[in-house]
């Protein structure tokens, strides 16, 4: 066989497979939706969004106070959990747990299961205060016993919502569409 | 690149020019206009960061290799760990939500100048600086090193605890050996010397006085090196006391200036009234009109009406004679002045040609209450004499004298040297001084301190003055302390804005444990002690809170302002004479480290000098005639010598410097510091021990000393092509002709109109208003965490302001007309560098800014290639990445820290636009005007600058955009500029075009 033969019937061919299935195989395993998707770690206190935004109906913003007036929603405070936990279920070792560190003041370590890149500047303020549910994006957080990423949080969710909002507001609500400028989130 | 003066006869050149290169045009100067970075700006492969020249790697092998380990990576490093944890306050503080800042009201001091401040916190630690907007003085505006000293809360250098021997140790040990020193020494009766900078505190002063009583041997020197003894000695002279001096120039008409450079953005006051007169709507409003008689060329000198290079020590006889003058003209001299001792020294014509004198002294008669004679701090007493003299007969309202407290000359501190070699002292404490730096015989210095048996420094950052002392006690920054000054108009409060960063303490609450150890039981802490004096002496009835809210309380301490004394005309005018041999050196606090306390900010060290666009460097500037003689280029280095001081440096050529004067800046060469150390040249060994000239030293001597140093100065960068880019008019043209032969050219464009439903962000910079003073590129600096590069990256033309002020000359070389301007991004509506863009990185949003995403840059500087105002910067290296806390705690956090291979540029601080319109949506109304300031438009101390929205009928700066001085740069081009500039305004005698 000429050699000219052989590279074009064997070896080109299987340098062409060979590269798909790399790149396919890197953009499947990198996809980030594939792996942030059901991401739920786990937490240093096994706090339950299900028993306290579900059972109870505590409102959000009771504990994630900053979502109307800062960029951040914000974690609540160690004294805040305390407010309620000083006399309610102390006896449980999470709780003892959560008073020791009220005590002494040392870190708390939430582990983030929402983030995005550094060059996002994503602000809660105008989505919370156009009437959009906290689930549209955080999913159904009130049945979830440990907090579970259910949205990739890429800019491709960004944008879907922005270029047609009407699943996520509120009936009647008179926004028809989202910022779509790079500035609007990236600076 | 080489220049070559001119041998003989004036050229045909360019009417405005930026460097002699251009002046003169050379082949290189005409090259590098044509390109957008300099030769070795763009990097060789193997030149770039992180790959060290001679790898044997080539280019395509390393991508190889870099893209298979980056495929290996994303396979392996799939991994949902890793986002991070987030940590809550245990109790937050009630004022706090994060992500939201806080700002509160404090105040920076430098030398005698006090500056109420406003400062931005995020998450308890300040960011930004501005000035306090309640203070009836400076009305919301600082200075430019006001605002950079919020990096120097984060200078890694800092001193983190008290030291002994160099070995650290606690408070309690450290302050037991120096209470026991001052124990000691109240019983034996010895004096104890004490060092500190100017006391603009009265609660400071409060302190100081007590602990004078209680140790009465205590003997307190106020010392600013940089202050101008000269200006000290003139004011115990002319009034028998110290004297502080305030311009008022809302009420001056006429103004003439002895080399005082008040307007290079020290003085917030005094540039928001000069910007506020000069920013005119119509030719007919009433405008100033600026004199400068000055050696080196300074701001205010560029922003003169008429200006006329004369030496320093020629200032005094100029102003004599012009006293003479107007008292002929029958200005009535203050009781005693000899008028016949007026006479000596001056010959008319020679400094000041007869024409213009004749019309100076017009002038200033004419205006009488209404002109103003102001001296710089660093001319000799005589002149500033004069300069007394002649506001005390024009009866001058343009000014404010009140009493200061005394500052101790080098006379002074000459005393106290030879007091510690004659072994007086048994201890000494330096408290935020360095005079082991700033005193001019240092090893006198070094060998007297050596004799006194306890030396205590206290202080933020280890100096040379630390380095000759046993104990080093770590001081707190102001941003960490209380403190509280009384300035003209209110008495301003200094708070904390952070807990202290590291195991340091408040000078006063040193002086407090002293104190206590000397047997008085003084407060607890200083803020008890403050509080307590405030309660007592300055609320009136307000309360603390209010006044920590507010940073001041209001009030006129009055105080009799100071009368002159005519009888100390005679010595002064005695004192004008003087024939020297060799050139006149003229030293001045340096732009950027001032008196060498800021030589450690970055920030500062990069910010151009207004004038010779310099940066990380103290060259000694040379008048053209001086270099023509002496065969002196650009970039030489020369020997300076001086009374058996030499120093070797490079030398500037400074057009509009007087002939026969040389000027160095002092706060240069310091020796410790890891940033500020090695940085240009120590100039203080050539200040004079004679308080009474101490700044101006006549028989210098510049020879060359061979070799020559690559500048790192920006100016030569960011060439335009001499069209039409800034333009100045005469009150005459702006009658009539405010646009000149500028036509506005027919503008054809192939792409589409840009949409603007709602805003169309924009900008005006008015030109007459903009002083060149550069708080804007600080400001810009600061909130848009915008990196600092080097010297030697600056010297490639890789610095990263993303506003500059670009400096023009017009005219003779001996004396050009200047004008300033700021150039930042234009955000045009057909922006040339969106077209170019092959990903779309850069492109325009629907309220009129050119965006930029980062994330989206791959580096191709196409964009950078294609603009007409060079206003893109690359990261050519990785600036930021290396950085870590403390420094990395100054950044603001709603800006991205962009890497290496990004192009970055202005935003119109596109975070604050963001931040304002989430703000105005959630409580349902529209954006008012004025809500959306720029950082530089809230720095710019002459409100040269305006931002708003173009596409609100009402807004300021729609009304702005339609005034007859207004002109886009190069709006030939067609690229359609959102930002407007007003055309320069100079208001000569002959309304004519630059009589000249």
């Amino acid at each position: 066989m000429h050699p000219f033969d052989r590279a074009f019937r064997f070896v080109l061919p299987a340098a062409a497979v060979a590269i798909l299935v790399t790149i396919l195989s890197v953009g499947w395993l990198t996809e980030p939706d594939r792996f942030a998707k059901g991401y739920a770690p786990e937490q240093p206190i096994p706090f339950s969004h299900q028993l306290h935004a579900g059972t109870l109906r505590m409102q959000c913003q009771y504990c994630h106070s900053g979502v109307d007036k800062s960029r951040h929603a914000g974690i609540p405070s160690v004294d805040l959990c305390m407010g309620c936990h000083k006399v309610t279920k102390a006896d449980r070792p999470a709780i003892q747990k959560l008073a020791r560190i009220a005590q002494t003041g040392e870190p708390l370590p939430w582990q983030r299961v929402h983030t995005l890149p550094d060059h996002v500047f994503f602000d809660h303020r105008p989505h919370v205060n156009a009437g959009i549910a906290c689930q549209s994006c955080h999913g159904e957080v009130q049945t979830m016993k440990v907090i579970t990423r259910e949205m990739g949080m890429r800019m491709g969710n960004c944008l879907a919502c922005h270029r047609d909002p009407h699943a996520a507001l509120p009936p009647g609500s008179k926004i028809t569409r989202g910022a779509e400028n790079c500035a609007a989130c990236h600076r | 690149m080489k220049t070559r003066l001119p041998d003989h006869g004036p050229v045909e050149a360019p009417r405005f020019w930026r460097t002699l290169e251009e002046r003169v045009e050379t082949p290189e100067a005409r090259q590098a206009a044509h390109d957008e970075f300099l030769p070795g700006a763009v990097p060789a492969y193997d030149d770039v960061h992180g790959l060290p020249p001679q790898s044997g790697v080539s280019r395509r092998d390393f991508l190889g290799l870099v893209s298979a380990a980056a495929a290996l990576a994303a396979t392996v490093g799939c991994d949902r760990k890793g986002q991070g944890t987030v940590v809550p306050y245990t109790k937050r503080p009630v004022e706090v939500t994060p992500g939201v800042a806080n700002y509160y009201a404090s105040a920076f001091q430098e030398g005698r100048r006090v500056y109420p401040v406003l400062v931005k916190t995020r998450e308890g630690r300040p960011i930004h600086l501005t000035g306090n907007d309640e203070h009836p003085g400076v009305r919301g505006k600082t200075s430019p090193r006001a605002m950079a000293d919020v990096l120097r809360l984060y200078d890694p250098d800092r001193l983190r605890a008290p030291k002994a021997e160099g070995r650290t140790l606690g408070w309690t040990e450290a302050e037991a050996r120096l209470h026991g020193a001052l124990q000691a020494a109240k019983a034996t009766g010895k004096p104890v010397l004490l060092l500190s900078g100017a006391v603009a505190s009265p609660t400071r002063k409060a302190l100081l006085a007590d602990l004078k009583a209680a140790l009465p041997t205590l003997e307190h020197l106020a010392y600013e090196p940089a202050a101008g003894d000269a200006a000290e000695e003139a004011a115990r002279a002319s009034y028998g006391q110290s004297v502080a001096i305030q311009p008022r120039l809302a009420k001056a008409k006429v103004i003439l200036s002895l080399g005082a450079d008040f307007l290079n953005g020290e003085d917030p006051e005094t540039l928001a009234a000069w910007g506020a007169q000069r920013r005119l709507k119509s030719a007919k409003e009433p405008i100033n009109r600026l004199w400068v008689l000055e050696g080196p060329l300074t701001l205010t000198g560029t922003n003169a009406d008429h200006r006329y290079p004369v030496a320093p020590s020629r200032l005094a006889a100029l102003a004599f004679a012009l006293a003479r003058e107007l008292a002929a003209k029958g200005l009535p001299l203050p009781a005693g002045t000899d008028l016949s001792a007026l006479a000596a020294g001056f010959s008319e014509g020679v400094d000041v040609p007869a024409k213009a004198w004749a019309n100076l002294v017009k002038d200033l008669r004419h205006a009488g209450r209404n002109a103003v004679v102001l001296c710089g701090a660093q001319m000799p007493a005589a002149a500033h004499q004069a300069a007394h003299l002649l506001n005390a007969m024009l009866g001058s309202e343009a000014v404010a004298l009140s009493p200061a407290e005394p500052l101790a000359t080098t006379k002074d501190v000459e005393a106290a040297v030879q007091g510690m070699a004659a072994g007086r002292y048994a201890a000494a404490i330096f408290w935020d001084v360095n005079p082991a730096y700033t005193y001019a015989r240092a090893a006198a210095w070094k060998d007297a301190l050596a004799k006194v048996p306890l030396r205590a420094w206290v202080g933020l950052m280890e100096d040379e003055t630390a380095a000759q002392c046993q104990l080093l006690f770590p001081e707190n920054h102001w941003l960490e302390s209380w403190g509280d000054y009384s300035t003209p108009s209110a008495t301003v409060l200094q708070q904390p804005t952070v807990g202290t960063l590291y195991d340091t303490r408040q000078g006063e609450d040193l002086l407090l444990g002293m104190l206590k150890a000397l047997g008085a039981a003084p407060a607890a802490d200083y803020h008890t002690y403050l509080r307590a004096r405030w309660e007592k002496a300055v609320l009136q009835g307000g309360t603390f809170e209010q006044a920590l809210h507010d940073g001041l309380v209001k009030g006129d301490p009055k105080t009799a302002s100071p009368v002159f004394k005519g009888t100390s005309v005679a010595a002064a005018a005695g004192r004008t004479v003087k024939g020297s041999e060799g050139l006149e050196l003229v030293l001045f606090p340096g732009f950027a480290p001032h008196d060498g306390r800021h030589a450690n900010n970055s920030w500062l060290q990069e910010t151009p000098d207004p004038i010779s666009k310099m940066t990380w460097d103290n060259p000694v500037a040379v008048s053209v005639q001086d270099a023509q003689a002496l065969g002196i280029q650009e970039g030489d280095f020369v020997t300076l010598s001086l009374e058996g001081t030499t120093l070797r440096l490079p030398a500037v050529i400074q057009p509009g410097q007087a002939k026969g004067v040389l000027a160095l800046a002092l706060g240069y060469g310091r020796t410790t510091g890891g940033v500020a150390k090695g940085v240009g040249a120590n100039a203080y060994p050539f200040l004079g021990l004679d308080p009474t000239t101490a700044n101006v030293r006549p028989g210098a001597r510049l020879t060359k000393a061979g070799g020559r140093k690559e500048l790192s100065r920006t100016q030569s960068h960011h060439r335009m092509e001499g069209r039409d880019i800034v333009r100045s008019l005469t009150m005459d043209e702006f009658l009539h002709h405010p646009q000149g032969h500028h036509h506005q050219p027919e503008l054809v464009t192939l792409y589409e109109e840009q949409k603007f439903p709602d805003h169309k962000w924009g900008m005006v910079i008015d030109l007459a208003a903009c002083v060149g003073c550069s708080a804007c590129v600080v400001a810009c600096q600061s909130e848009n965490n915008v990196p600092v590069v080097g010297a030697e990256q600056v010297a490639k033309g890789r610095e990263m302001h993303w506003i500059r002020i670009d400096r023009y000359y017009e005219g003779e070389l001996e004396n050009p007309k200047v004008v300033h301007q700021p150039m930042l991004c234009q955000h045009c509506d057909s922006a040339p560098c969106e077209n170019v863009c092959p990903v779309n990185a850069t492109n325009h949003s629907p309220d009129g800014l050119n965006q930029m995403a980062y994330n989206r840059c791959v580096g191709t500087r196409y964009c950078a290639n294609n603009c007409p105002y060079k206003v893109r910067r690359f990261n050519f290296l990785e600036y930021t990445a290396y950085k870590t806390e403390p420094e990395t705690l100054a950044y603001n956090p709603e800006v991205t820290v962009r890497p290496r291979g990004v192009m970055e540029k202005c935003s119109f601080c596109v975070q604050r636009i963001n931040d304002v319109k989430i703000r105005a949506k959630g409580e349902g109304r529209s954006i008012l005007d004025g809500e959306v300031t720029t950082a530089c438009m809230a720095g710019c101390p002459s409100d040269a600058i305006v931002f708003g929205d173009l596409k609100d009928p009402k807004s300021r700066i729609a009304q702005l955009v339609t005034a007859t001085r207004a002109y886009k740069v190069l709006e030939e081009v067609g690229a359609k500029p959102a930002i407007t500039y007003l055309a320069d305004l100079k208001n000569p005698v002959e309304g004519g075009h630059h009589a000249n």
